[in-house]
């Protein structure tokens, strides 16, 4: 079983489940998962922090907000809080030319934001493949918490 | 003005606006590969910017994009798409004989950045004179890779200040034989701000 994690949207399911998410460039996929329970989840976000006044959309298009919201989820549905784990993958920066400043880029600031909530949340993040200029497929299996990355371009797959 | 609320008189000037536009970046990419080039109708879609890859032909396809940033009086990007293979066409029109596959290296991706560049001026100084507006392209970016991944750099962009993605879409096909057409899709996704620019520049208000 399968099923798509699309743009801005997160979703937690129950092993075996296989959670994917396609053609990620500088949006981060984060996966977290309870070993325990076989529950699990993954995040396909898009921006950094959600601002404090109007934010527009959903949680799941935020890093942080996201990943405070898959926690919540994953205890409802009886995960256990401290035997989760953390795997991010993405945050790559497409456009190289873009970001010569001395700002991050914001596949960057998404990793670095990821990180920054986990650490807050005590979850410790056991695998990461982020930056660089490669567009990456997330494949997070529930059944194992492994989590596959594919690129396209120069056929590097790796799992974390 | 909010995406949603644009009606179908309002989706008309933008498909005509984006057409005039096109038709200039289409006689100039005619000029540049030799040979002629068609265009489709513009297509305006209204999408979740969760949605935009599926219309690239799926996140993974591997595409050659080349986006710019609109600067002047108004606000947007601007993406060019092409698959793989029309990317190794057009190459093989400005440069001669290439290798068999598509290959990156410095000298055609400053090609295909060039194209980028004359395509976008052609579209943006047609579409400025006819608006009365200055409208100027920033130096074009290439990232050969994943729709979903080259594209999701614009959609975060878009993503700051609304849910929805307006996309101007005009696909355009070169005319030397069918089995060596260079295909391609230009998007015009103007900031929400910049919507109303245009609207009321055409004396439909929003």
């Amino acid at each position: 079983m399968s099923e798509r994690v699309s743009i801005a949207q997160a979703r937690i399911e129950r092993a075996p489940m296989l959670l994917k998410a396609y053609g990620l460039g500088s949006c981060l996929a984060v996966g977290l998962y309870d070993p325990q329970s076989g529950l699990g989840g993954l995040g396909h976000m898009l921006l950094p922090k959600r601002p404090k006044h109007n934010p527009i959309g959903t949680d799941g298009k935020y890093v942080d907000a996201g990943i405070y919201q898959m926690v919540d989820v994953l205890v409802q549905e009886g995960a256990d809080r401290e035997s989760l784990i953390a795997k991010i993958a993405g945050g790559a920066n497409m456009f190289e030319s873009v970001h010569q400043t001395l700002i991050d880029s914001i596949g960057a600031r998404n990793s670095k934001s990821a990180r920054e909530t986990l650490a807050a949340l005590g979850i410790p993040l056991v695998g990461e493949d982020v930056g660089g200029n490669r567009g990456r497929t997330v494949e997070f299996d529930l059944a194992t918490g492994i989590m596959m990355v594919y690129c396209a371009r120069d056929d590097c797959n790796l799992s974390i | 003005m909010p995406f949603r609320k644009l009606n179908n008189v309002q989706l008309d000037i933008l498909k005509e606006v984006s057409n005039i536009g096109m038709g200039h970046a289409a006689t100039a990419l005619s000029q540049l590969i030799g040979q002629p080039v068609m265009l489709r109708i513009p297509h305006v879609t209204i999408t979740e910017i969760s949605q935009v890859p599926d219309h690239l032909g799926g996140p993974e396809k591997l595409m050659v994009g080349i986006t710019l940033r609109i600067l002047g009086d108004a606000r947007g990007s601007i993406m060019l798409l092409f698959p793989q293979e029309s990317a190794h066409r057009l190459l093989c029109c400005l440069l001669g004989k290439q290798e068999k596959g598509l290959v990156m290296n410095e000298l055609t991706v400053s090609a295909l950045k060039e194209v980028g560049n004359i395509l976008a001026s052609a579209y943006l100084s047609a579409l400025g004179s006819l608006l009365n507006k200055t409208l100027i392209p920033s130096v074009p970016m290439l990232a050969y890779d994943m729709a979903g991944a080259v594209v999701d750099y614009v959609l975060i962009e878009l993503s700051e200040n609304s849910d929805l993605a307006l996309m101007v879409e005009t696909d355009f096909i070169g005319e030397a034989s069918p089995d060596f057409a260079v295909k391609g899709h230009f998007f015009l996704l103007p900031d929400p701000a910049t919507l109303d620019i245009f609207l009321n520049v055409v004396g439909e208000e929003s």
